[in-house]
């Protein structure tokens, strides 16, 4: 870039940064006066827009379902999703378009790194859900990041600013998180089922051991299969774990980012967020790809021959490791 | 921003502060559910269809240029075993000639050796026919002369018979001019 324009161009960005600054809450707060945004208000729950078949009272809807501003975000992130994916490979060609190359690139990509990990037969298995799974982590995250999000919504009579906002990033609504762990435990569970039969249910209980020292009366063997026993309930136990973990990494991490993003507006309004920005959008990445892993390789163990107890816990190392 | 007391939900403690919500939950279920089928059927089944055909293809053309690659190296192979055969052919086609002439030659010299030999022999039988005739001349005029020469001397003629009988004993005994020894 030529100095003539570089100039110009880092003055403003300084301007902007001062004027942010000073006008923000922290410059606010040493000058005495009031912030130029108001301060933000943390809510775990979503707040409801719509309430079918039932009467809103205050920001709460009863007797009925309400709609909720991360519901109408998970729509809204369906909807694009679907426009995308469907409208890019409604005419497939040989030789692809951009939107084309693009989507078969993601696909190619994710359905490399999936066939990499569980084979090709596993893989082709595994593809649809974890690819969705994906699609909608990345896709809710990201466009939780359009300005849209955080700027519309409805204000309560007597405030002076919105105070229900139209849309909220479905990830920071518990219920998605739990809803997607949920289903990648029961996908996980019904693959296991499926490959192993009933048999697969022996992982967790484990009574073989204990009944056949109760047989022969030998205490080592009641020990041993005790310990056995023991370990079949922690498998049972982890599998359940699972589900809470998966719920709560993509649950704190959404809403971590969303509160992260309103406070450092709320404090320097303008190109300090641009950074969280950039940090939200690998974020968002990042949590996709950790909770299509996971699931890939919970799946992976799951369907793998048995007393592969080695790799449940470097699977468990892969889990801590994941933040 | 977002409104109300900070961390003010509607009075709800433990896991219903986080808003864990079954209707909700199960509103998110099924939404995933039916992106997850409808992407199955109208996004993934297309375009791995596709990337199916695409690596299909792929390796089809693929394996058509090992194909031919091996098929012209076959066919090089080939040419390069037919100039082989041809130039040892044609090498032993030249050695062949250059025998034959070798035997051509060989066998014009020897004939012509022996046309040399067989000439020379009969042009030496020649020779000697012809010394012979001359000396059987010289001594027939030799013998007129002798015969001449003495009817000159005397004066007589005598019975030219009996004179050369005569002549031819002396001859004989003298063996001078008998040349038969010699030219053998």
């Amino acid at each position: 870039m030529s100095r003539a324009v570089l100039l110009p161009v880092a003055g403003g960005a300084a301007a902007l940064l001062i004027v942010g600054f000073v006008i923000g809450a922290v410059g606010a707060a040493m000058l005495g006066r009031d912030a130029f945004l108001p301060v933000p208000q943390v809510h775990l729950a979503p707040q409801p827009i719509a309430c079918l078949g039932g009467t809103m009272a205050g920001t709460a809807c009863e007797g009925g379902f309400a709609v909720t501003n991360t519901l109408l975000s998970a729509w809204a992130t369906t909807l694009v999703i679907l426009l995308v994916f469907v409208g890019g490979t409604r005419a497939m060609r040989l030789v692809p378009g951009r939107l084309q190359s693009l989507i078969e690139m993601l696909i190619e990509a994710l359905y490399g790194f999936i066939t990499s990990v569980a084979g090709e037969r596993n893989g082709r298995r595994f593809f649809p859900l974890l690819m969705t799974i994906f699609l909608f982590v990345a896709f809710n995250a990201w466009m939780a990041l359009l300005p849209i999000y955080p700027s519309v919504g409805f204000t309560a009579p007597g405030a002076d600013h919105v105070t229900t906002h139209l849309f909220r990033s479905a990830g920071t609504d518990v219920n998605m998180p739990l809803a997607l762990a949920l289903v990648s435990f029961a996908f996980v569970e019904i693959w296991g089922l499926r490959v192993h039969g009933i048999g697969y249910l022996r992982e967790f209980v484990r009574l073989g051991g204990l009944f056949g020292g109760l047989r022969r009366l030998n205490p080592g063997q009641i020990f041993y299969g005790l310990v056995d026993a023991a370990i079949g309930l922690l498998e049972l136990l982890s599998h359940l774990i699972r589900l809470l973990s998966f719920t709560f990494r993509l649950f704190g991490n959404m809403l971590a980012g969303e509160i992260v993003l309103f406070m450092v507006t709320f404090l320097v309004i303008f190109l300090a967020p641009i950074a969280f920005y950039f940090l939200e959008i690998l974020v968002g990445g990042v949590q996709a790809l950790i909770f299509t892993g996971l699931s890939l390789v919970f799946a992976v163990m799951a369907v793998a021959p048995h007393a592969a107890h080695d790799e449940e816990h470097h699977a468990d190392a892969a889990h801590e490791a994941a933040r | 921003m977002l409104a109300a007391p900070l961390l003010a939900e509607e009075g709800a403690s433990g896991i219903g502060a986080l808003g864990v919500d079954l209707t909700s939950l199960l509103v998110y279920l099924v939404n995933f559910g039916i992106l997850l089928l409808i992407l199955y059927f109208f996004a993934y089944k297309r375009v791995l269809a596709m990337l199916d055909e695409r690596s299909g293809r792929i390796k089809g053309s693929l394996e058509e240029a090992e194909r031919v690659r091996r098929d012209s190296e076959e066919r090089e192979a080939e040419m390069q075993r037919t100039f082989e055969q041809n130039r040892q052919e044609s090498q032993r086609l030249l050695a062949e000639a250059r025998e034959m002439a070798q035997r051509q030659r060989d066998e014009t010299r020897r004939q012509a050796e022996a046309d040399v030999e067989r000439l020379k022999a009969s042009a030496a039988a020649d020779i000697r026919r012809e010394r012979d005739a001359a000396v059987e001349e010289v001594r027939q005029q030799f013998a007129n002369l002798a015969v001449t020469a003495a009817e000159r001397i005397i004066h007589r003629t005598i019975d030219r018979k009996a004179h050369q009988d005569l002549i031819d004993e002396v001859l004989a005994q003298e063996g001078a001019f008998q040349s038969d020894g010699e030219a053998r």
